[in-house]
């Protein structure tokens, strides 16, 4: 199973500078984080999104997270639609009725009483309640997007350079590329484990929720032991090849600046300001402006 | 800051001073009762290469850690003596800092690779210590070709094989230049072509004048050392040239290091010589017994033959691989297998890392479903069995005993497969009482298990399986980290749970493992399996050895320069003598 998400490609995206990528991934999150509106997030950066996956050629790694981005899209759309209470209703259902209660709660001269129930719990569907579930739904897949598109475009080490240019320091830049390198080996022992046990009987299926969060004891421990003593062996083979010697480590791969970046880094501040702007006048928003 | 030159000034050795003064150390780890290494001293000459050879927990590594100060800076203990690298002391450096100095290569190569590309990787140290980039490029190349990767500058490191993986690891190291390049068992976990790549490189790295500590478990790969440094119980036993250290078997077995076939064979045939090569025993052994010359290859066809029947004339079918293919995504990872294994076999299956030996393993257990064909477990089809039943059938025991043990206690952990399947605890506790002896574990019953040795903790992983009563058991490399007398014991047990009844299929890239344990042998190549017969027939296939790189135990080539064939040392002396 491959482990990384990067793709090798020669695409102008690939060749910007790493700075100007970490750049750009703040300002997608930056951007999706202001607007609600299905509409807002879609254009134009849910469209940007596609052409840059698109033109990077990272259709595969979305293909490969495809669950994950359509349990998130659905279980956010149809749980906002169904907490989210304003606006018209398009129609209701009445899921059960609560007969009332009552509890007096004897606190002295706070005492009080609690009531509740006496109505009925409705289901309400409203056009916003389906807008803003939609809309919550594309954020957080434009959110996870995002993240697939930077990391199937930008290595580990461009990723730790672009970090360092932004004033970073070298050792917490490390330690966040590295941890990127980590998981997925994490994951490849996690999967031997499960394998493991399961060939002992063990039933990782059994029992409700909770009690299926704590069947998974038999996986996380040799797993957390595994990492300890990776993470010993790592630091060990870091510190032989000299890491901490100096605090600036220089760095052999060189990043010069090109047009592209000044183009990028210059289209990347507009939409940043225009996404501020649509939160700003309320355009951004769903039902009407404030 | 330091500079490049200062660097190189280092690296620039003086040809006269000595590489390494380890001068009286000892030292013992926080918290332990017991030193780690006692009063160690040797001087190591520019150039010259050192085996280092010891079981586990002889302090191999530990003086190996000494040399960069892993020990004592990054491992606490207490620490005496003085360590000193062409003549500087080492004493109140940091690890970062003597790196330039001293290279270090460890056994897990994928914990000491940073970067998604080759080039890159080889910089990384360069990176560390400040170099500028013109510098780095000047080093890059040399590195990657005295390591033979030219070309893969691109490549990222995780899509390299094992070996390629480790002599990236070594590149990575040579662009500094140091004085000294330690490697700590460099080929434990790599495929028979990996180890074979990996010496290749150490010897190149030699002749051209690199001096070397090497330390290993199999005594054939030191034979090109300049010394061999024995050690036990932190002790150094012997310090002197191969010749010498591995004349000396019965001192080797003690301290438990297997000594290499060929002496051992000469010494029981009462023969002085040493042999550092086949061709030198076979000359020794001729000279002392002439009549062995005529002795006619017919023998060794014979035994073949006699074996063959032998090994059809077993009982009914456990397992039925019926044409099974399978792949993950991309191309076939197994290939039209057919695969009958019988109660009380001994099976071995070979070949090279990435052939698919351990799928095949996965779809007879079940952790893999077939993509065609059908897997039969007595006679019933897998695919419509619960996992309790197929795990009274064929149990699986991984190749990495950490991939499973969770409990406090050994007790517990061997009691945690029978507890899954419900059963009684009279009959868990009489199960473990009963496996806990087979695998010699029966005083380690309270013990936590992360505090064991690897040899113990590979047991436990046989206890626990072992423990559902299997009518059939996988060992997936049961020997790999183990050293001699541990392997010994895992094998030894192995072979009496094949006595008692239990089929066992070893998946292993050790050849003497093979020879002397298993009666049948499965080859397997690019997911299909190209052999599938008995173990001399096997190791008689010449071409078939050479096409899939691996080579017999030497004193399985050399008795085949008699003309027969013997997979065992024992088994050779006494056809010797027999003949003589």
């Amino acid at each position: 199973m491959p482990i990384y998400l990067y793709i090798d490609r020669g695409t102008f995206i690939h060749r910007l500078h790493p700075t100007v990528k970490v750049f750009a991934l703040f300002i997608m999150f930056w951007s999706v984080y202001w607007v609600d509106n299905p509409l807002a997030l879609m254009f134009p950066i849910g469209v940007l999104m596609l052409w840059v996956a698109q033109l990077t050629d990272s259709w595969p790694n979305f293909y490969r997270l495809r669950w994950l981005f359509v349990i998130l899209i659905f279980t956010t759309t149809l749980m906002w639609m169904v907490f989210y209470q304003l606006g018209t209703p398009l129609f209701s259902i009445t899921l059960f009725h609560l007969s009332p209660h009552a509890i007096r709660l004897p606190l002295g001269p706070f005492a009080r009483t609690i009531g509740w129930g006496g109505r009925p719990v409705m289901l309400k569907i409203t056009w916003l309640s389906i807008t803003f579930g939609i809309g919550r739904g594309i954020k957080l897949a434009e959110l996870l997007a995002a993240s697939v598109l930077f990391l199937s475009t930008t290595k580990i080490e461009e990723f730790t350079y672009g970090l360092q240019r932004m004033n970073v320091p070298y050792r917490v830049s490390f330690a966040i590329s590295l941890s990127f390198r980590l998981v997925p080996l994490f994951i490849d022992s996690a999967v031997t484990i499960v394998d493991a046990q399961r060939l002992r009987g063990y039933d990782f299926d059994a029992g409700g929720p909770l009690e299926r969060v704590r069947r998974y004891v038999p996986v996380v421990i040799p797993v957390f032991m595994g990492a300890l003593r990776k993470a010993n062996n790592m630091a060990m083979a870091l510190e032989a090849r000299g890491f901490g010697f100096t605090r600036e480590p220089t760095t052999y791969i060189e990043y010069p600046v090109a047009d592209r970046d000044r183009v990028a880094f210059a289209v990347l501040i507009a939409l940043g300001i225009f996404y501020f702007l649509l939160y700003y006048t309320g355009l951004g928003g769903i039902g009407p402006a404030k | 800051m330091k500079t490049d030159t200062q660097i190189e000034s280092t690296a620039g050795a003086t040809p006269a001073a000595d590489a390494v003064t380890v001068d009286d150390v000892t030292f013992t780890y926080h918290g332990a009762e017991k030193p780690a290494l006692t009063r160690v001293s040797f001087v190591q000459s520019a150039g010259e290469m050192i085996g280092v050879m010891g079981a586990s927990g002889a302090g191999k590594s530990t003086l190996a850690k000494c040399l960069n100060r892993i020990v004592p800076e990054f491992e606490d203990g207490d620490f005496r003596g003085a360590i000193l690298i062409g003549g500087e002391r080492l004493a109140q450096l940091r690890v970062c800092e003597v790196a330039p100095k001293v290279g270090m290569v460890f056994q897990d190569f994928e914990s000491q690779l940073f970067s998604t590309n080759v080039a890159h990787e080889v910089a990384f140290a360069m990176e560390q210590v400040g170099m500028e980039r013109a510098d780095m490029n000047r080093r890059i190349m040399p590195a990657l070709e005295a390591v033979g990767l030219a070309g893969f500058e691109h490549r990222d490191p995780m899509s390299l094989s094992g070996g390629e993986k480790q002599r990236l690891a070594i590149a990575s190291v040579l662009a500094l230049r140091p004085r000294v390049i330690v490697l700590d068992e460099p080929t434990t976990d790599l495929d028979p072509e990996g180890r074979a790549e990996v010496f290749a490189l150490i010897r190149k790295l030699r002749e051209q004048g690199l001096s070397l500590i090497v330390i290993e478990h199999e005594s054939e790969e030191l034979r090109g050392a300049d010394r061999i440094i024995v050690l036990r119980e932190g002790k150094i036993v012997a310090d002197d040239s191969p010749r010498a250290v591995f004349a000396k078997t019965a001192l080797l077995e003690e301290c438990g290091v297997r000594p290499p076939g060929l002496g051992r064979a000469l010494k029981l045939l009462g023969i002085e010589a040493e042999a550092e090569s086949v061709e030198q025993a076979h000359g020794a052994i001729l000279e002392k017994y002439p009549r062995l010359a005529s002795v006619a290859g017919a023998d060794a066809r014979a035994s073949v033959e006699a074996q063959a029947t032998e090994v059809s004339a077993t009982g009914a079918a456990l397992v039925e691989v019926e044409n099974v293919s399978f792949s993950y995504s991309g191309p076939r990872v197994l290939d039209s297998i057919d695969l009958r294994v019988e109660a009380g076999d001994f099976l071995a299956i070979v070949g090279q890392n990435g052939s698919g030996k351990t799928t095949l393993a996965k779809q007879i257990v079940g952790l893999l479903s077939p993509g065609s064909g059908r897997v039969m477990l007595s006679g019933k089809d897998r695919a419509s069995m619960r996992p309790a039943e197929s795990a009274r059938e064929v149990a699986y025991v991984f190749q990495n005993p950490d991939h499973q043990i969770f409990a406090a206690t050994v007790e517990e952990e061997v009691a945690f497969g029978p507890r899954n399947f419900g059963l009684p605890d009279e009959e868990i506790k009489r199960r473990c009482d009963e496996v806990l002896a087979a695998v010699g574990l029966q005083n380690e019953r309270q013990s936590d298990p992360f505090l064991l040795s690897k040899g113990e903790r590979q047991r436990i992983a046989v206890a626990s399986v072992l423990v559902l009563r299997p009518r059939m058991l996988i060992l997936d490399e049961p020997t790999t980290g183990l050293d001699h007398r541990e392997q010994l014991r895992m094998m030894a047990l192995v072979r009496d749970l094949n006595r008692s009844g239990i089929a066992i299929v070893i998946i292993t890239h050790t050849p003497w493992l093979v020879a002397e344990y298993a009666r049948r042998v499965v080859l397997m190549r690019k997911g299909a399996k190209i052999f599938d017969g008995g173990v001399r027939e096997f190791f008689m296939n010449d071409a078939l050895l050479r096409s899939s790189s691996f080579r017999p135990p030497e004193i399985t080539e050399l008795s085949r320069r008699f003309g027969t064939l013997a997979l065992t040392t024992d088994e050779f002396v006494e056809w010797a003598k027999g003949q003589a």
